[in-house]
């Protein structure tokens, strides 16, 4: 297979330049040629994401290139801080909106405020110090329900693959990631709980 | 272990490596890898639902072909867009054009017209 990165459309002398500095070049310019550069390192994202909504192939491709379409213009209008946030929200709006008219029902937009980003994440538990932040994890480990914290501990603090904690605890890969998610995310309720507190 | 456990409600805002998310899809990756790839799809919803996706799709080979020509017909679009800008700039500015074409004409008249009158 070819190497992916070497596609006519991505040359290698761009591939230094982080997101940030592409998006700042646009914005300076506001000349769609960096707009070529940066969409495509998403192609494969979007496309998948698209299939996850959509469920067809054709329908997926259509989309992603709808969603290009519609994320040149709405750049050309507005400042983006967090590009990949951004992009998945523009994503799942416009694949909810084609669920929508396939299906005649009303689904949830997605906002700006509801899209969690990596630097928007409160990690609210960071300004303590060390000790009392592995005290409160800890805790909160040991309170989730014993599947999830055994597929927590195998895959963040012994890292080990889906496969392997699927070979080592009899769950299907399905389970292993259901309690990874689910553990994860009861893990940040348990640790706001105590910080409340 | 300590930062382990720490930095597991961390999201992760990694860069994009396509190259691995293919091969994680071909199974072609090892242990450390494919973990890597994994533990970049429980940190990123984006590219969790993306992988979900990606593994639906009918064969590898014809993802390679349809990524390729999504980015060719984007790269199309944005070429196609500034030729149809550069085209109205010059109806909506035509005087611009016509005077830079009279001064030039007046210039290749005038050294003609010297060249015939000069002895």
């Amino acid at each position: 297979m070819a190497n992916f990165n070497s596609s006519v459309l991505n040359p290698d002398r761009y591939t230094h330049i982080s997101d940030l500095e592409l998006l700042e070049q646009f914005y300076a310019s506001h000349d769609n040629h960096w707009l070529g550069i940066l969409l495509p390192r998403y192609t494969l994202l979007l496309l998948g994401v698209c299939m996850k909504y959509l469920k067809n192939e054709e329908e997926a491709k259509d989309s992603v290139q709808q969603i290009f379409l519609k994320a040149i213009t709405e750049l050309h209008k507005y400042k983006v801080g967090y590009f990949k946030s951004w992009l998945y929200m523009v994503a799942k709006n416009y694949c909810l909106m084609k669920l929508r008219d396939r299906q005649g029902r009303i689904s949830v937009e997605i906002k700006d405020q509801m899209a969690v980003t990596p630097e928007e994440d409160n990690n609210r538990h960071l300004h303590l110090e060390k000790d009392r932040q592995l005290e409160l994890m800890s805790n909160s480990m040991q309170e989730l329900a014993n599947e999830q914290k055994l597929c927590v501990t195998l895959f963040y603090l012994e890292k080990k693959t889906y496969q392997e904690i699927a070979g080592q605890t009899g769950f299907t890969l399905m389970q292993v990631k259901s309690y990874i998610q689910n553990g994860k995310r009861n893990l940040r309720i348990l640790l706001e709980k105590k910080l409340n507190a | 272990m300590d930062n382990d456990l720490l930095n597991i409600l961390s999201n992760s805002n990694k860069d994009i490596d396509n190259q691995k998310l293919m091969d994680y899809l071909g199974g072609k990756l090892s242990g450390k890898d494919k973990y890597e790839v994994e533990k970049w799809m429980a940190d990123n919803e984006f590219v969790n639902e993306a992988v979900e996706g990606l593994q639906d799709f009918s064969g590898k080979k014809n993802l390679q072909a349809y990524v390729d020509q999504l980015n060719k017909d984007l790269n199309h679009y944005i070429q196609q867009k500034k030729l149809r800008r550069e085209k109205r700039k010059i109806k909506e500015a035509p005087w611009v054009y016509i005077a830079i074409f009279v001064v030039l004409a007046i210039v290749v008249i005038g050294y003609i017209m010297i060249r015939k009158l000069l002895p």
